[in-house]
């Protein structure tokens, strides 16, 4: 009589033990994924605005940015935008297809860097033109041999 | 039940902070030497300091916190309060957040108001130096979690400090990234934008993984 | 179940490694000269980059592992907290270094291969900072590693330290899809056809190869020692001494 009792303390002592991790687990659990809910909805808004390295035209045409502080815009250097002064100084537009934007530079160009290719140029706004002090020549992932080469497929 | 328990274990470390005065004392004393010496450096360049100060405030900060969480944990660790903890039937990672909000009373808050103190000194901007507040409010507890981590890792190694930097370096990347770039945008004329709401996100995700896996380096630091 | 025990004994890895040593050894030569003949002689200069798009032969493959290894020390982490196989923990520990070397090399590689590509040696973009982040902790974990004495301490504490470091992995991969960068998105893990020419991919997964082979090597090597070190009392490793005493004697 009093083995039986004896075991059914122990079991009800077991079970509540169970449950509490059971519950500890719970609470657990579901304030990871209230944490989850929150801070995927906190990357949203952050990410609407701009974290990216670079602006697009497009972002440029739609924010008003300070000229006191110092961005970088991406794009592709526009179709016949590039024009070179005597004294090193090269004129040329970046454009995401959608809006453009001017762009001067004082000195040496990267290799890659031509009409049609990709390019990011970093400096200061100066009436809606950009004053660079850097520009960096952007290459996609495609690599292929020359076409009009015996290699080309 | 339980909330008696923490509320305890905050007012006894607290009263352990008081007592051992020179625990918070010497990482707020390096936080402003730190922070003096910067315009020695630059000779009161105004647009150089104005330039740099933030990054320096804020690394100064960082640094302080997590040598005074490492001196913190290994004093505990040394008179066997630890072993206590992890012997304890109440939850392990809540009684690390309970000792964590101790530890971010007695040296977060002053950390807290003496940054804004310092970039006046520098002669930052207000606007800046609002930003420097709001990021580091919410950039301390982040950096106290990832800190707390390092220091039950790095348990009562002979190196101490400088390992516990390096264990620590790559989880505060993130956190010392945006929150210095906050206050950089700030400064360039924009409004305290995305990184916020990123060191936000952040700060909640840590909190709640992080404490059980100070919990687990616990049990592993004491065998 | 037996069975698995006697594939994980430490006896039975160590002649395994012993006899895939000189096959890791050779395969890694002999790749890596094929690898990087064909890169630099047998292919023709990229259309958009000439000449200069052949550190790829050099950037990809390390950078590729470097990932790969981490993912590797990431699952013997889990295996060794969860089933406490020591096997797991010796293969960790034998792969930081080789691990962080690669995170180097592709560092390195990259920067000399930016400079006259892009117009700069380095750049706080999403891939390479998270990379820079990757060698940070392999450093870190080798630090902890070094650092502890007692070993059983010091495998479980670089198991939580590298555990929690692997949500770098799909930051550095992802990085070029979630933000714009200066770094170019993926050529060859994704989920269209490779954009690189059939010629040009060759030598790449060639140099591929060899370079997990090097890794190979390094991780029998230093598997084999610590091998040696961690079971020193037992009688096999007297045996290996032993004989090898014979040897010389005889």
């Amino acid at each position: 009589m009093a083995k039986n009792t004896k075991n059914r303390d122990h079991q009800a002592k077991k079970s509540m033990k169970i449950n509490t991790i059971h519950r500890r687990r719970l609470y657990f659990l579901s304030l990871f994924g209230l944490a989850i809910v929150i801070a995927s909805f906190l990357v949203m808004r952050a990410l609407d605005k701009n974290i990216n390295l670079y602006y697009t035209p497009t972002e440029l045409a739609k924010q008003v940015i300070s000229n006191k502080a110092r961005i970088r815009v991406g794009g592709i250097v526009q179709q016949g935008s590039v024009v070179r002064t005597e004294r090193l100084e090269v004129f040329f537009t970046i454009t995401d297809l959608d809006h453009h934007i001017q762009v001067k530079y004082t000195g040496i160009l990267p290799d890659l860097f031509k009409e049609g290719q990709g390019v990011i140029a970093g400096g200061y706004l100066r009436e809606d033109a950009l004053q660079a002090d850097e520009v960096l020549a952007k290459h996609d992932e495609n690599y292929q041999p020359p076409k009009g080469s015996r290699h080309a497929s | 039940m339980i909330l008696n328990v923490l509320y305890s274990v905050v007012c006894r470390d607290i009263t352990l902070y008081c007592q051992r005065r020179g625990e918070w004392v010497v990482p707020l004393l390096f936080c402003v030497m730190m922070v003096t010496l910067f315009p020695v450096i630059l000779r009161s360049d105004a647009i150089l300091i104005a330039k740099w100060g933030p990054a320096i405030i804020w690394l100064a900060v960082v640094l302080s916190l997590i040598w005074s969480l490492e001196a913190v944990f290994r004093l505990d660790y040394q008179e066997g309060i630890l072993a206590q903890f992890v012997m304890s039937p109440y939850p392990l990672p809540l009684l690390m957040v309970a000792k964590l909000v101790a530890h971010g009373i007695v040296i977060g808050l002053p950390l807290l108001i003496l940054a804004p103190l310092l970039g006046f000194l520098l002669q930052l901007s207000p606007a800046v130096l609002s930003a420097l507040g709001l990021t580091l409010l919410v950039g301390i507890p982040s950096l106290m979690l990832v800190g707390a981590l390092g220091a039950a890792l790095t348990l009562g190694l002979s190196q101490g400090g400088v390992l516990l930097a390096v264990v620590v370096f790559p989880w505060m990347i993130p956190v010392v990234l945006f929150g210095i770039q906050a206050v950089m945008s700030v400064a360039n004329g924009g409004a305290l934008g995305a990184e916020i709401l990123l060191l936000l996100a952040m700060l909640i995700v840590l909190l709640v993984t992080v404490p059980k896996a100070i919990a687990t380096a616990l049990k592993i630091s004491l065998g | 179940m037996n069975r698995f025990n006697q594939l994980i004994s430490p006896r039975f890895v160590y002649r395994c490694l012993n006899r895939l040593l000189p096959w890791c050894l050779s395969f890694s030569v002999i790749l890596l000269l094929l690898g990087m003949g064909l890169g630099l002689f047998g292919v023709p200069p990229d259309a958009q980059q000439g000449d200069g798009f052949r550190m790829i032969y050099i950037h990809v493959p390390a950078a590729f592992l470097s990932l790969g290894i981490y993912s590797i020390i990431f699952c013997c982490s889990v295996i060794y907290l969860v089933w406490s196989l020591k096997i797991a923990d010796i293969c960790a520990k034998a792969s930081a270094s080789v691990g962080a070397l690669y995170t180097l090399i592709a560092l390195i590689s990259g920067a000399l291969w930016g400079k006259p590509m892009w117009g700069t040696w380095w750049i706080w973009d999403a891939r390479l900072t998270s990379e820079l982040v990757l060698l940070f902790l392999y450093w870190s974990y080798l630090g902890l590693r070094l650092s502890i004495r007692e070993e059983k301490r010091a495998a479980k504490a670089a198991a939580l330290l590298a555990i929690v470091g692997m949500i770098d992995i799909p930051l550095i991969h992802f990085s070029v899809e979630w933000w714009t960068t200066l770094h170019q998105g993926a050529t060859l893990l994704k989920f269209s056809k490779p954009s690189i020419a059939t010629e040009m991919l060759i030598p790449l997964l060639i140099m591929l190869a060899g370079f997990s082979f090097f890794y190979g090597t390094i991780l029998c090597i230093r598997m084999r020692s610590e091998l040696l070190k961690r079971e020193w009392r037992s009688l096999w490793v007297s045996e290996i001494v032993l004989n090898i005493q014979l040897n010389t004697k005889a």
